[in-house]
């Protein structure tokens, strides 16, 4: 059991050093939920309670019609809060996780399509939002920023189990 | 590590049985739970998107009354009792009141724009908007377009106008009412006008109007806040009126 005997008879390929790598991309899974889920509520939650801001940042990318951005605009600050929370719990990780990638997924192609078609715009991306001045865009940092957050859901797509997880406690493995 | 056979089966028939009993657990604890979270999960969403509108719609208000000249949607044609030149330019003028460089922008042009229009050189319209209620959360904009909105009722828009960025309420602040009749005051509203005036900032009598205005102007290509500066139409780089003489020199240019 003890590592140093690992380390002496490295012909018996036992459950150790797999076990311990399990526990460590269990570390990272959980550092993973962590850092998605807080963003994801602080997204939400700097968003809440400025409906017309936020709603203005969604007409702004001009994908949706306003109608439809509007009622965007109102529900995605909650919609990522609660995807935010399950992350932080650790419940229904995988569901939440591929609605977090895919929101990111969302975001990175709406800020790509605004840039392409020369719109001068704020992505909105944790409160505000909407038109500003050419000089002011920093959409290859949003896009950066977004893709990154992606990439931490695809992770937890893949691979869903975390230390310290809710899955964990209600259903065990 | 290995001892009698006898305990060690029996150990093995408890975990078994443990672990039967952990699946069939999971399986139905797992979807009462993910039916708990989702209507939770929906309830959340749909109440906020509720709640948000109810917001949105209180801010607004449901008052149908618009300042004299003007129409929902539409700017305040100021210098109403002015007949401007033929030819004469329409300036319109985006404007909010708690944003400190529409500040600045009136110190340095108020004058010159009051004195343009006051000769009828240009046909001014105010665009007073109100979206940096919603963005710093603070109940200022609305409560003083509203108020200037009310002065114009007895003809001292200007006035009311001029008295808010003179003594401009700090971004992100509420205005009180102290503060609303302190500029009403400025603005040399008195007598019976006075108790109008307050009863009609008290029921928010143009706040929906403001709102109107505010979408409008968003609606506009390009429109990214306030200052904005529109000759017949078209939005102006404020680098290029950034000047008495600058305005005044546009003014020319675009007067046919």
């Amino acid at each position: 059991m003890s590592t140093g005997m690992d380390r002496a008879t490295p012909d018996v390929v036992d459950d150790p050093p797999s076990g311990r790598r399990e526990r460590m991309l269990d570390v990272v899974g959980l550092l993973a939920r962590l850092f998605l889920g807080i963003v994801l509520i602080y997204a939400g939650g700097t968003k809440i309670g400025h409906p017309l801001t936020s709603q203005r940042a969604v007409q702004a990318y001009e994908i949706l019609p306003d109608a439809l951005a509007n009622t965007v605009g109102l529900a995605l600050p909650f919609v990522e809060v609660v995807v935010g929370v399950l992350l932080v719990l650790g419940l229904f990780t995988r569901p939440a996780a591929i609605v977090a990638t895919l929101l990111m997924v969302v975001f990175v192609i709406g800020i790509a399509q605004a840039w392409a078609r020369g719109l001068t715009i704020d992505c909105g991306c944790f409160g505000g939002g909407g038109q500003i001045g050419a000089a002011d865009t920093t959409y290859p940092q949003e896009i950066a920023r977004d893709a990154v957050f992606a990439l931490t859901g695809a992770w937890l797509s893949w691979r869903p189990g975390t230390l310290a997880s809710l899955d964990r406690v209600l259903f065990g493995h | 590590m290995a001892k009698k056979p006898t305990p060690a089966a029996a150990k093995d028939r408890q975990a078994k049985i443990q672990a039967a009993q952990k699946s069939q657990g999971s399986g139905a604890n797992r979807i009462v739970v993910a039916t708990v979270v989702a209507v939770v999960a929906i309830l959340a969403v749909v109440g906020g998107v509720v709640w948000s509108q109810s917001q949105k719609q209180a801010a607004i208000g449901t008052s149908t009354a618009v300042p004299a000249g003007a129409s929902m949607g539409q700017g305040y044609p100021a210098f109403a009792d002015v007949t401007p030149a033929a030819g004469a330019p329409t300036v319109d003028l985006y404007e909010d009141f708690q944003c400190p460089i529409c500040s600045q922008f009136e110190a340095a042009l108020g004058p010159t724009i009051a004195d343009l229009a006051g000769s009828g050189k240009i046909r001014l319209k105010y665009h007073v908007l109100n979206f940096l209620d919603d963005k710093t959360g603070a109940k200022n904009s609305t409560p003083a377009a509203n108020g200037a909105f009310c002065a114009a009722a007895d003809g001292k828009f200007q006035q009311f106008h001029n008295a808010v960025y003179a003594s401009q309420a700090a971004e992100g602040t509420d205005v009180t009412d102290a503060q609303l009749a302190a500029w009403a005051k400025t603005a040399g509203i008195t007598g019976d006008a006075l108790k109008t005036w307050t009863t009609c900032v008290a029921d928010g009598t143009y706040t929906r109007y403001v709102s109107s205005v505010n979408d409008a102007a968003f609606t506009i290509s390009g429109f990214s806040g306030t200052p904005t500066v529109r000759i017949n139409g078209e939005t102006v780089d404020l680098s290029k009126v950034a000047t008495p003489e600058l305005l005044t020199k546009a003014v020319q240019d675009a007067t046919t």
